[in-house]
């Protein structure tokens, strides 16, 4: 086995790892959450906003290509997609730092991606110049791939965890998704619960 | 009174390893009980303010959990593939709990299922299962009973007695109502009923009303993996250990981490070897130690603490320490409705359904388990759900992730069998940053296992397909490769060939040695072992209090 194949195979591992599943509760937990952290602490919340920062671990073509490659995970349309909740900035953000572990993995994953994308395309231009369709059929051929299953881990991470880390710009991912961020609720806090009348008991034979 | 303070020199009559579910009730029982107690806890000291709403940190970065980086572990499927740390050299813990004073009490979803009568002695009723360890208790749910009574009027439980015609005799209604439902308990509720079953009213470990000096849940929707800031949820950080001080007969150490239990000659435990914040080794004096460090941590403790007189561990004649580990399994079926749930709001669960709880035979293989209704409530965890049918990118992707306040989770919690090729050990190599030899993990689910699992996960479809839902995902049901349940490591039973602990959770080896968490489980139960774990730890303190009274230990 060369190194390469070593090293896709660790990719291969952790991204499988990575991409979970989607089991709740303890079983959830016990299959995905532990399995999940692939990264060495993080020593203190991200910097302030994202764009100020620049890209720490990716150069400039290559969050190009990232951050089409997430905005087909999560389109933009008549609601935001990952590309207006700045995830590419998470994703670079969580390379350079709390996920930094995982980096060597990821780029190696990358230059792999976008070879091999360069190689299936006849005509000349990166992941990111190609139009939408060109993309979505590319991206189905490797969507089983590590390289995609971590891509899509981070998005989706980046795009839904709090802003602070540098994704769901102003908490856009959230309200996309009908999340509200507040520290308390008071019911009835759904549609089905506003007209539940009350615990019918059973005739069990024992007191109610 | 306030919290006491030991002396260096001082010997204490118990050395308490362990701040969580047991532990806390452990400390409190003994402490109260007259004794002065010494909890040891690896990790810090929360309050309430400390906890936050950071599903990157609690879910991804070890917030509260064990931490990969410090405390590594290895998993294998079997003894004969080599262990390696998952995920890559940082990644992941096999055997996941939180390390904080109060322990994994802080960040479960607080689901307080008594046991059912046949939990304690199906081996009797079902007969033998080849190939596996599965056993009877020793101990059984009528001897348990009043325990479970204290844990919820003491610890304090949510629910509604007698809701369920499968609940288990009980002498005591429960102290609070329930929390209020939500529209995933409603929809389990109006599903189940169509199809002739019998949901109710779920018991929680959560207050619905101001409870022994802590306020009502303010239904945040942050429980599962989380600590509670609102101090509703009833961990031991909260209830039995600041009881437990309130004696002044006892003191909580954090960052204080026990990695040798002490012996001598006569073969009895003088006390217990820890590191201090500082990491310097210190010793404490005890006259008997008790470990509820959790399924795992307990085992590695006995199997680190070898001597002459105990070459395979201490404890370990049986050869049973850490074998017959159970997680429990179980899976999930996602579910879209017309109409907004929210459930990313309050408490994880609020209706269950118990109707499957029973293991028939005629199904061809054993097991059994509950359902209850809920959602993951963290935005991306939830939107990183993968498996079975569900989208994973695009538009379709896109559309399930605005279909989030419409969606909801029928949950399965079932079996494990004990299997002895199931356990935790010692890895042969790997330390962690003190030093010490790390865990090793061991497990592949019995097939009876995984065979129940999607036998349940059927039933939650069509309840969910009753409740009027539009649509129906299912996921796979997964071979475990971790486990937040730590059970069965150092079985109880009457016969010291063939168990650790006696039924007062003394163990069979060493007189003034007691193990109570997890691991004194015989069987796995259906999927929520906290209530049966603290209810064992009542019992247990009981027990240990009156045999110190007596002078026999």
């Amino acid at each position: 086995m060369s190194s390469s194949d070593a090293d896709q195979d660790d990719i291969s591992r952790r991204s499988f790892l990575l991409s979970g599943g989607g089991l709740l509760s303890s079983v959830w937990i016990a299959a995905h959450w532990p399995a999940i952290a692939a990264a060495a602490h993080h020593a203190e919340d991200a910097a302030a906003g994202p764009e100020s920062a620049g890209f720490e671990f990716l150069n400039t073509a290559e969050a190009a290509d990232v951050e089409a490659i997430c905005a087909q995970i999560v389109p933009s349309g008549a609601t935001p997609g990952a590309r207006e909740t700045h995830v590419v900035y998470f994703i670079d953000r969580a390379l350079a730092t709390f996920f930094s572990a995982t980096s060597p993995d990821y780029r190696a994953g990358l230059t792999q991606f976008r070879a091999a994308y360069r190689a299936s395309n006849s005509t000349p231009g990166s992941f990111a110049e190609s139009g939408s369709d060109a993309q979505i059929a590319f991206l189905k051929t490797v969507d089983r791939t590590p390289f995609f299953e971590t891509t899509r881990t981070l998005t989706l991470l980046g795009m839904f965890s709090s802003p602070k880390y540098g994704g769901n710009f102003g908490g856009a991912g959230w309200k996309l998704m009908g999340f509200a961020d507040q520290h308390a609720f008071i019911p009835p806090f759904g549609f089905y619960d506003r007209e539940y009348t009350g615990f019918i008991p059973y005739t069990t034979g024992k007191p109610a | 009174m306030t919290a006491r303070r030991f002396k260096a020199n001082e010997t204490v009559d118990f050395a308490v390893v362990g701040s969580g579910a047991a532990g806390g009730v452990l400390a409190r029982e003994l402490s109260q009980a007259g004794f002065s107690v010494l909890v040891f806890e690896q990790g810090p000291r929360f309050s309430p303010a400390d906890f936050e709403h950071d599903e990157l940190k609690y879910f991804f970065l070890s917030g509260l959990t064990v931490d990969p980086k410090s405390s590594p572990q290895t998993f294998r499927k079997r003894a004969d593939v080599p262990a390696q740390r998952p995920g890559g050299p940082t990644g992941t813990q096999p055997a996941l709990y939180a390390r904080l004073v109060g322990g994994s009490s802080n960040h479960f979803t607080a689901n307080y299922w008594r046991f059912h009568e046949i939990d304690f002695r199906e081996r009797s009723v079902l007969g033998a299962i080849p190939g596996t360890g599965f056993a009877d208790w020793p101990i059984t749910y009528q001897e348990l009973e009043p325990y479970y009574t204290k844990v919820e009027w003491e610890v304090g439980v949510s629910g509604l007695a007698y809701a369920s015609p499968f609940d288990p005799p009980r002498t005591k209604g429960y102290p609070m109502p329930p929390l209020p439902v939500k529209s995933s308990g409603v929809l389990l509720e109006r599903g189940a009923r169509k199809l002739g079953l019998h949901p109710f009213p779920a018991p929680m470990a959560i207050a619905s009303q101001p409870f022994r000096g802590r306020p009502a849940c303010v239904h945040c929707g942050f429980c599962m993996g989380f600590g509670c800031e609102a101090r509703a949820k009833s961990s031991s950080l909260y209830t039995m250990i600041p009881e437990a001080e309130a004696t002044g007969r006892c003191e909580v150490r954090a960052h204080s981490y026990v990695y040798r239990v002490a012996i001598n000659a006569a073969g009895r435990t003088t006390g217990v070897h820890y590191f201090d914040a500082d990491r310097r080794e210190r010793f404490q004096k005890a006259r008997a130690v008790v470990l509820s460090a959790n399924g795992a941590e307990t085992v590695r403790l006995l199997l680190n603490s070898t001597s002459n007189g105990f070459p395979q561990g201490l404890a370990n004649s049986s050869g049973l320490v850490g074998k017959y580990l159970m997680f429990n399994q179980g899976a999930a079926a996602h579910a879209v409705f017309e109409n907004e749930l929210n459930e990313y709001k309050s408490v994880q669960v609020t209706r269950i359904v118990h109707d499957f709880y029973d293991t028939d035979p005629k199904r061809g293989f054993y097991g059994g388990g509950g359902i209850d209704g809920r959602i993951n409530p963290q935005p991306a965890l939830w939107a990183m759900s993968e498996g079975g049918e569900l989208p994973r990118w695009g538009a379709d992707l896109k559309a399930r992730i605005e279909a989030f306040p419409r969606s909801m989770v029928a949950t399965g919690h079932t079996t494990s069998l004990p299997l002895e090729t199931n356990n935790v050990s010692i890895d042969p190599t790997l330390k962690d940053a003190w030093g010490i030899p790390a865990l090793r993990v061991t497990y592949q689910d019995h097939p009876d296992d995984l065979a129940f699992a999607r036998f349940l996960q059927d039933r939650q479809v069509e309840i969910m397909q009753a409740a009027g839902a539009q649509k129906v995902w299912r996921d796979q049901v997964q071979e475990n490769e971790a486990g937040v349940h730590l059970l069965g490591t150092c079985r109880m039973g009457n016969d010291p060939a063939t168990s650790v602990v006696d039924k007062y959770h003394r163990t069979h080896d060493v007189p003034n040695l007691f193990l109570c968490d997890g691991s004194s489980f015989v069987t796995s139960g259906r999927g929520q072992p906290t209530m049966t774990i603290q209810a064992l730890a009542f019992r247990a303190a009981e027990h240990i209090g009156q045999f110190a009274k007596r002078n026999e230990i």
